[in-house]
């Protein structure tokens, strides 16, 4: 997949794509029915658009005009005339009904089904695939895209069969009716046409720049207000403003501009139509005048006249939308054919199941070995990060992972969790490579603690619950307990049930770090990774965040990105990395021993305090 | 979050304001919509002539009747001449005229209003954003980003909609309706009393139907920011997700809500498909009527051939507009409630309203606390109680203290992002009250802890405090807070962009870009709000003694939790539930049995380990 599919200005080919529109049908697949019946009552409903007049035509030229004409009062045709109506009524009001139905249910089938399989498909994408592509861009293909697709493939399908079938059938009958007054009739329509789908490509293209100019000024709301404090503190109220009423000028200027240029649309059709309609008062009158044709006839092509509008306006508008819909489209099937560049084999998912269904009965214990032979990797662009690196790890080691930013320590933890595979050598835990086992498998058996908390919307119970999805609401406050959690949560109003998502933004770091912390010990992982936050928490938390990280690391196999000196010092054996490699390692006691990097790194950073207590 | 509630509003109560403000937003422009409406007056007028021409061609100039053309005499004058075919063409140049007339007006009416309402809407734009960044530190730390953005853009758009479209759309139904009834009038006062038997029916029932259809809609959108808000969650979390294998529970979570969602949806189509149908047959039994009587009083002569068609005209203007007016009532009470949900913003006091004798005296740096309290507005207990202490210019001033001791609420009371209840805070002798606030705020720099980036470039925001600065003087700055190494190692270096669409700065990275860019404006006081706490203690340790060369004048306050930092400082202040509990030199404080030293102490026994390479299990 190309990195500039991911930007959304770049979806603006004009060609109609035919394999991309294939595939968005095929979505359509299981609403097959709803969709033919729709079109069904569409074609009906055309039919008695074009009946309707008729039916007063009828009144004028079979009761009306031969009671004017013999002066006589003779109403027993009226009879006719009513079942006519009354059959129109019927059948115009059931097909409405039917159609609206029939259509709604294909448009939000369709945007359910198109949203379920973007949803399941990004569960099965690997965690390289989040990493360059942004949260937002994910998101307006759920929404935005998926509710244009739904739309225009029900309700603009469905206005198109009609205008369309309507344009026919009305020009069949006009032909049949009269030819002179069809032909006047229907020479406006290709002028219609025209002017209809250049106005509409041009309001088009302006409402697209518009979009554009509106979402900076979203962004600029966005800033103004996350950043108010700050602004505030710098005083730059009056720089920001400037930056943001230039856009709304600008906003203002084309908006203008597109307004007046749509204005333009709707009177040159009239004036068209109005033409139209004079050439058929002269013609037709004349007509009349010599009896060739009845008045009723007249009326009827007055009325026709009209009726073009509608469906000329509705075909040329959904070119327009479908124009539009592609870039939708093209822009969904790219999410939903993202292959996954990390998968389990045929053979795995044959023997463990796949991501949504585990066979979990056939998962061998995991004892927690893991051992890294000749691994070499490099992330999709740049240099190699880990170039033939070797690490052997024996079940219940802790290992605390030091060192710079960019040293690897972060890689190191990715491939352990799979979310990136070696591009050479391999992984294998408890002696085995892990790709020959389900990614499920090696989850299952893992944890994993942020560095900045990840809570999910929801209960403080859930959030924990999350760890273990069948544990008891006894297990969860047990898991809080052994963290130190318990105590803080029966402090709020609503204890387990408090809320923890945007809205829950009363919890602090230290609490949520916590809360994250008895989500890992539910889930009883094998094999823990804990990734270390550098923020600050006041002492006590620091405290209870240092028992909680001992009780998890207990009896498992740890690996540690530290930044906690206490973590490090505690920790089985402390590899300290630099680009990519492993310079030093050992335990605490030993690399301080070697006054070496480490040594250097530590006290360093811990000298003016080692002073203090010599002084002492 | 609660407080934002009270953000919302009864649409009821404030029907009546609504439309006031409505009418002030317009501001000068106003007389733009009287212009459209005359304009729309002709419009409709025009429109309203043409079943005429029919009547006039078919019962006079065809001759099916003898009473007489229903055009107005001043068209009628036109269309005379000796022969049919000539009046047939007199008429059809008429008409074609007239709609050239109409189509003109329209354009024109079009053109006014867009340059209405975008002007109008320019403007409340702007007042928005600067109310938004004029509104004080209490509404920023009690709503939400979303729903100001929302507000700012939806409920823009709704009244911006309402002032042109809907509002016109009104006005050219009501006009349109009513010179059609007054057509008829003059036509046939009983057929026309027969054309309006069903239309109140059928208005009623759009009001009702679209009143119901709102609720509806809320419903629907509170189902899809359900489940946006589990897509957003899950992407963001996809770590998480990932690491604890539960794809499946997600996708069934998602599941639910994508059906939940999916089905509110549909019974929408449910309720649409009924009404639209339904109110299809009403509009037809009108019509039914009107054909029905019209056919009769044609035939016994009471009116002729062409008022009959001309009342068939005469009644889609009438008819078909009732559902459409039954629409935009509902969208009237769709834009009160934006219109009152934007006004709880901008009528909200900002900061800087009811502000009186505001100096700008020469500020030095001497701080005076004196018995200061602070209470947050929802809160039950004093956040600060009965704070005093005396800071000279240039001194350094460490404050520690537990989290939500109120160390941070001490520091914004300074910069008046928040106001004092009681006591006072002078600086030079001058009560911060008085001083203008901008002023005071160019002489206070706070750095806070997680400080925020501008979506611009690196060099942008570090020259965002001071746009005339050099590039050199920019650099510098950058050194001195230890950030431009890692800046130069992005692959644009100062032009990388910052946010979403760039790079994405870690906690240390925007703490030390914060300092730099207050640099670039020397400031005779200074805050750290524990502005280096991800920074590791080396580096904040090689940038503080650089910043103490570069601010040796200026008095300092700075926040923190490294004793480490607050060893260095002149006076150490540990706050502890909102009172100074300790205040004096490390020295001092080590000697008393207070917070100060256990902290001292939790902290030291780290960095034995150290030296001892102990490890306790």
């Amino acid at each position: 997949m190309d990195d500039h599919l991911y930007d959304e200005e770049n979806f603006t080919s004009n060609k109609i794509d035919w394999n991309v529109w294939k595939k968005i049908f095929s979505f359509m697949k299981p609403l097959k029915k709803q969709v033919l019946l729709s079109i069904f009552c569409m074609i009906v409903l055309a039919s008695t658009d074009v009946i309707y007049p008729y039916i007063s035509k009828f009144a004028i030229d079979g009761i009306i005009n031969p009671n004017l004409e013999a002066g006589t009062r003779d109403l027993s045709q009226l009879g006719y005339f009513i079942i006519l109506y009354v059959i129109f009524m019927v059948i115009q009001a059931t097909m409405v009904y039917l159609f609206i139905i029939f259509a709604g249910k294909v448009q939000t089938e369709l945007a359910f089904n198109i949203r379920q399989k973007a949803f399941t498909h990004l569960q099965e994408l690997p965690f390289s695939y989040y990493d360059r592509t942004r949260v937002g861009w994910i998101m307006a293909r759920m929404t935005s895209d998926s509710r244009n697709l739904s739309e225009i493939l029900s309700w603009g399908v469905i206005d198109f069969t009609w205008g369309l079938f309507l344009m026919v059938i009305l020009i069949i009958v006009m032909l049949i009716i009269n030819l002179k007054l069809a032909l006047i009739t229907i020479a406006i329509v290709p002028i219609l046409m025209l002017v209809s789908t250049y106005f509409r490509k041009f309001i088009l293209k302006a409402y697209r720049s518009i979009r554009k100019v509106n979402s900076k000024i979203t962004g600029a709301y966005n800033e103004g207000i996350t950043g108010a404090i700050t602004t505030k503190t710098l005083v730059l109220e009056n720089s920001n403003y400037d930056d943001f009423n230039l856009l709304t000028t600008d906003i203002r200027k084309q908006s203008i501009r597109a307004a007046m240029i749509q204005g333009l649309y709707f009177p040159s059709v009239i004036f068209l139509i109005s033409i139209a309609t004079a050439l058929i008062y002269y013609n037709g009158g004349n007509m009349v005048f010599n009896l060739s044709i009845s008045v009723g006839t007249l009326y009827l092509f007055t009325n026709y006249v009209w009726q073009f509008f509608d469906p000329v306006n509705n075909i040329a508008s959904i070119f327009a939308q479908f124009q539009q819909a592609q870039a939708s489209a093209e822009r969904i099937v790219s999410l939903i054919e993202s292959e996954p560049d990390i998968t389990d084999s045929e053979e795995v998912t044959e023997k463990y199941g796949s991501l949504f269904d585990y066979k979990l009965e056939n998962f061998e214990p995991l004892k927690g070995d893991v051992e890294f032979k000749n691994v070499t990797f490099k992330y999709h662009v740049g240099e190699k990060v880990l170039d033939n690196f070797n690490l052997s790890v024996k079940q219940g080691e802790s290992i605390a992972l030091v060192g710079h930013t960019g040293a690897g320590k972060s890689t190191i933890v990715n491939l352990i969790c799979r979310f990136y595979e070696p591009t050479t050598g391999v992984i294998t835990i408890d002696g085995v490579d892990y790709k020959n086992r389900s990614m499920s498998w090696l989850h299952s058996n893992l944890g994993y603690v942020l560095q900045s908390p990840h809570l999910f919307s929801g209960s403080v119970m859930e959030n924990i619950r999350y760890g273990k999805l069948t544990a008891t609401d006894e297990e969860v406050i047990e898991a809080a307990k052994q963290v130190e959690a318990h105590d803080f949560i029966i402090q709020f109003e609503k204890g387990y049930e408090t809320e923890c998502g945007e809205g829950g933004s009363r919890l602090s770091v230290g609490q949520k770090q916590l809360i994250s912390f008895a989500r890992a010990i539910l889930a009883n992982p094998r094999i823990l990774i804990l990734d270390e936050a550098t923020s600050s928490v006041d002492t006590e938390t620091e405290q209870l965040i240092q028992n909680a990280i001992n009780k998890l690391l207990k009896g498992r196999t740890s690996f540690i990105v530290a930044h906690r000196l206490s973590t490090i010092v505690h920790s089985d054996r402390i590899l300290v990395l630099e680009d990519g490699k492993v310079i030093e390692e050992g335990s605490h006691r030993d690399l301080i021993a070697k006054k070496g990097q480490y040594y250097d790194l530590y006290t360093n950073q811990y000298s003016e305090e080692m002073l203090e207590l010599s002084i002492q | 979050m609660d407080n934002t509630k009270t953000l919302s509003t009864d649409p009821k109560k404030s029907v009546g304001r609504s439309l006031l403000l409505m009418f002030r937003w317009m501001g000068k422009y106003w007389p733009l919509l009287m212009i459209a409406f005359v304009m729309l007056f002709f419009i409709s007028y025009i429109r309203t002539i043409t079943p005429l021409f029919g009547q006039h061609i078919i019962d006079v100039i065809l001759k099916f009747s003898d009473e007489g053309s229903k055009l107005p005499p001043f068209f009628q004058q036109f269309i005379g001449a000796d022969t049919v075919a000539k009046q047939l063409l007199l008429a059809g140049l008429l008409i074609v005229s007239l709609e050239l007339f109409r189509a003109i007006s329209i354009f024109v009416r079009r053109s006014i209003t867009a340059v209405f309402s975008e002007r109008v809407g320019y403007n409340l734009r702007n007042n928005l954003y600067r109310q938004l960044q004029n509104l004080g530190y209490h509404f920023h730390s009690h709503t939400e980003t979303g729903d100001m953005i929302q507000r700012c853009t939806s409920d823009v758009e709704s009244y911006k909609r309402f002032i042109s479209d809907q509002i016109i759309e009104v006005m050219r139904l009501v006009m349109l309706v009513g010179l059609s009834i007054y057509q008829m009038a003059r036509l046939d006062v009983k057929l026309m009393a027969i054309s309006l038997i069903i239309t109140p029916i059928i208005l009623t029932i759009a009001i009702f139907y679209f009143r119901k259809v709102e609720k509806m809609f809320q419903t629907i959108e509170q189902n899809e920011s359900k489940m946006t808000t589990h897509v957003q969650e899950n992407v963001s979390g996809a770590r998480v997700v990932k690491a604890f294998a539960n794809e499946k529970f997600e996708v069934n979570k998602f599941k639910d809500l994508n059906r939940q969602f999916t089905d509110s949806d549909f019974k929408l189509v449910k309720k649409m498909a009924f009404f639209w149908s339904g109110t299809d047959l009403i509009c037809f039994a009108q019509f039914f009527l009107i054909a029905i009587a019209g056919i009769i009083f044609t035939v016994n002569g009471e009116i002729t051939l062409g008022v009959y068609l001309a009342f068939l005209a005469y009644a889609g203007n009438i008819i078909w507009p009732m559902r459409q007016l039954g629409r935009l009532v509902g969208d009237f009470s769709k834009a009160t409630v934006a219109v009152s949900r934007l006004d709880k913003i901008i009528s909200t006091k900002n900061e800087y309203a009811d502000l009186i004798d505001q100096t700008k005296p020469e500020i030095q740096g001497n701080v005076e606390f004196d018995h200061v309290s602070f209470k947050f507005e929802d809160s039950t207990y004093h956040q600060l109680d009965d704070i005093s202490f005396t800071v000279k210019k240039g001194e350094t001033v460490a404050i520690i203290g537990k989290t939500g001791s109120g160390k941070t609420t001490l520091m914004n009371l300074m910069v008046r992002l928040l106001d004092y209840d009681s006591g006072s805070i002078s600086i030079d002798g001058t009560e911060i009250k008085n001083i203008e606030k901008h002023y005071l705020r160019e002489n206070v720099g706070i750095i806070l802890q997680e400080p925020f980036l501008f979506s611009k470039t690196v060099e942008e925001n570090i020259k965002i405090s001071n746009r005339n600065s050099d590039e050199n003087r920019m650099k510098e700055v950058a050194k001195i807070a230890s950030v431009h190494d890692d800046i130069v190692h992005f692959e644009q270096g100062y032009q990388t962009l910052v946010g979403e669409r760039g790079v994405t700065l870690s906690g240390g990275q925007k703490q030390r870009v914060a300092i730099a860019r207050m640099l670039l404006k020397p400031k005779p006081i200074l805050i750290f709000d524990d502005s280096l706490s991800a920074v590791d203690t080396e580096t904040d340790k090689q940038i503080r003694s650089r910043l103490k060369k570069e601010w040796k004048d200026s008095t300092v306050f700075i926040i923190t939790h490294r004793i480490t930092t607050a060893k260095e400082a002149d006076r150490i202040i540990v706050i502890d539930k909102g009172k100074i509990s300790e205040s004096g030199t490390h020295n001092e404080l080590i000697l008393q049995s207070g917070l100060y030293k256990h902290i001292w102490e939790i902290q030291s026994k780290i960095d034995f380990q150290v030296e001892d390479g102990e490890v306790h299990g």
